[in-house]
């Protein structure tokens, strides 16, 4: 009985990832492997997607380094926010979580916006006198996108994860001989770990696979995999078997990010039942 | 300072936001006793725990541990060790490395962090435990691995912050045995702090009891039991019948409408007085020559003993005895000289004596 309205419901989600992900996931490997002109079975697409293989270096290295310097930023901020008062903390989390608020085009376009040849930035130095800069359409500013955009989704999780660690638990450390770094080293960090692993997935995930931010902000010069995808389906060059090759090469990317950030997990738990 | 006292507690003052949690706390504590802390909750017990711990900095006064003052000492640098209240053990390491972690810390060889983790796992019978996981455990395994935890680095001095209150009372009376064992063993000082009379009446040499941010007795658990300083004593540790009364001259008092012989003195002529009574020291049968008399209201059986109510024109006694009685019947309670105690009356303890009535009254209803 019970088993049974458990399954019941579930049900709508069962339908809800049946219709929007499994059917499109299968799709994505029928288009991947016939022929656009013929319909037959083929490996050409794969091949051809594969030629973009430094596109897709590029958007693994710019996720990358976008990635850890949200991390970064994040991590002491996290911990920092969850040994405030209850009410501190919801400020401050309100701070964190207000530019999601935002619609996600507009909050990249400010920073053209602030960025651009004749930004706010650039106006302002050129009203001193003093030469303007490219900060634009380079990688830099694409990086600069993807942390803006994405440093709430490193947050939350971490945030989240360091409210469970009981200010015991640190007293416990100290008691025992942690100074503060012992502290941070030997205790906050290893039980943060999944948050970090989950920050780490929510991060990279989105940015090594955006197309909104490396156009706006990277222009020609910051072609990324999500640029490449995009056009086979949306572009000019349509192509619905070339879109859905790349697209499979990418979640393979990701797929494989996520198993060796995963096996660093197992290695922690295995490590600590030594 | 005299050579036994280990820490010296001077005028310590703790305020959080204008609130006086600590309002000058004194006391020695002396080498390898077991002392209790024991009050209700927000008396400032685990306040004080927390200052030696060095986990909070008293606003005034000074924490003198063999004789260096160490109020500005961190945790980390003290040689006293801490079992917590909900045990704080750390998930992400097994049982070993739980006790192991003090030791890995100095940097200790493996083979000595091997030893001693298996002597504390032995003490704690927690002997094949070493590679479970914290959570898997538990509550009383837990515990001990706490325990087991903070005495691995050889501290002068444990300090426990209400341990056993999270273990079912069967746990709990093994538990207090087996730290007073371990106590004894390793010859070191504890400090425990509880709310729970019974378990400081158990364990400790020394009970300082504590209210509203004050110390208002320190002594043994007989000393306590016996001789409560005051009304706020007496109804906190055991239960007992608290009455306003006259001291006359010295070892004659006039409570409850009579004149009785009493071992107490020094309190003046004609002073009004607290007069406490234990219910099991009280003798009842008919009414006789000085007994107080009164209506019996209402008997309950409580296992051991039987409790009594008597109604004495008003005020009621309780009485616990192995001897039952009817209700409605008339009978007279006899006391000896020892079973009155003699408080000086204070206007802090009126106030409990009056909220004391009131509740025993609606418990009576």
């Amino acid at each position: 009985m019970n088993k049974n309205s458990s399954k019941f419901s579930a049900f709508p989600y069962v339908l809800w990832v049946l219709f929007f992900t499994v059917i499109p996931f299968l799709l994505v490997i029928y288009f991947t492997f016939t022929s656009k002109s013929t319909g037959n079975l083929t490996m050409e697409n794969l091949a051809n997607a594969s030629k973009y293989f430094p596109v897709l270096i590029r958007s693994v290295y710019l996720a990358v380094i976008a990635t850890v310097i949200c991390l970064v930023i994040a991590y002491p901020l996290a911990f920092t926010m969850s040994r405030c008062s209850k009410r501190t903390q919801r400020l401050l989390l309100l701070m964190v979580m207000l530019p999601m608020w935002m619609n996600f085009l507009l909050r990249t376009y400010a920073w053209v916006t602030i960025l651009d040849n004749n930004g706010i930035i650039n106006n302002f130095l050129s009203s001193l006198g003093l030469p303007k800069l490219q900060l634009i359409n380079n990688r830099g500013a694409v990086v600069l996108g993807m942390v803006y955009n994405y440093l709430p989704f490193m947050i939350t999780p971490l945030y989240s994860i360091m409210t469970k660690i009981d200010k015991s638990i640190i007293e416990a450390a100290q008691d025992l001989g942690c100074n503060s770094t012992n502290v941070i080293t030997k205790i906050v960090l290893p039980l943060s770990f999944p948050g970090i692993l989950t920050g780490i997935t929510m991060t990279f995930v989105p940015a090594v696979s955006t197309f909104v931010i490396s156009g706006l902000l990277g222009g020609s010069n910051c072609f990324l995999i999500g640029d490449l995808i995009q056009q086979q389906f949306l572009g000019n060059e349509y192509n619905l078997n070339y879109g859905a090759a790349t697209s499979l090469l990418l979640m393979v990317v990701v797929f494989i990010s996520m198993g060796i950030f995963n096996s660093f997990d197992n290695d922690e738990m295995e490590d600590s039942m030594v | 300072m005299d050579k036994s006292v280990i820490v010296k507690l001077e005028n310590l003052v703790v305020k959080y936001d204008d609130e006086m949690i600590l309002k000058g706390i004194n006391l020695d504590i002396h080498d390898k006793e077991f002392i209790t802390l024991l009050g209700p909750s927000g008396c400032g017990k685990t306040t004080t725990l927390r200052i030696i711990a060095g986990f909070i900095e008293p606003n005034e006064g000074n924490v003198y541990f063999d004789g260096k003052l160490i109020n500005k000492v961190p945790p980390y640098k003290r040689q006293v060790n801490t079992v917590f209240q909900k045990y704080a053990l750390f998930q992400h390491l097994n049982v070993y490395e739980n006790i192991a972690f003090g030791l890995r810390l100095q940097k200790t060889p493996d083979n000595e962090v091997h030893k001693r983790v298996m002597e504390m796992l032995e003490m704690v019978n927690l002997k094949n435990y070493g590679a479970k996981r914290v959570d898997y455990l538990s509550g009383g395994q837990q515990q001990r691995v706490a325990i087991a935890r903070a005495l691995i680095n050889h501290p002068r001095m444990l300090l426990l912050d209400e341990p056993l209150g999270a273990l079912d009372l069967q746990l709990r009376k093994e538990m207090q045995i087996e730290l007073k064992k371990i106590q004894q063993q390793l010859g070191i000082t504890f400090i425990y702090v509880t709310h729970d009379q019974e378990e400081a009446l158990t364990m400790s040499d020394r009970i300082v009891v504590m209210n509203g941010g004050v110390i208002d007795q320190i002594g043994t658990p007989q000393d306590i039991y016996n001789e409560p300083v005051n009304a706020f004593v007496a109804k906190f540790i055991g239960e007992s019948n608290i009455v306003s009364g006259l001291m006359h001259d010295d070892f004659d008092v006039e409570f409850a409408g009579n004149r009785f012989v009493c071992v107490d003195k020094g309190f003046g002529k004609m002073t009004p007085v607290d007069v406490v009574i234990r219910p099991e020291d009280i003798k009842f049968g008919p009414p006789g020559e000085n007994t107080i008399d009164g209506t019996v209201e209402t008997v309950t059986f409580k296992g051991v003993h039987y409790e009594i109510i008597v109604d004495c024109f008003g005020t009621k006694w309780k009485i616990h005895s192995t001897k039952s009685a009817e209700p409605g019947a008339f009978i007279g309670m006899s006391l000896t000289p020892e079973d009155i105690h003699i408080m000086n009356k204070t206007s802090h303890n009126k106030v409990i004596l009056d909220t004391q009535i009131e509740d025993e009254g609606k418990a009576n209803e």
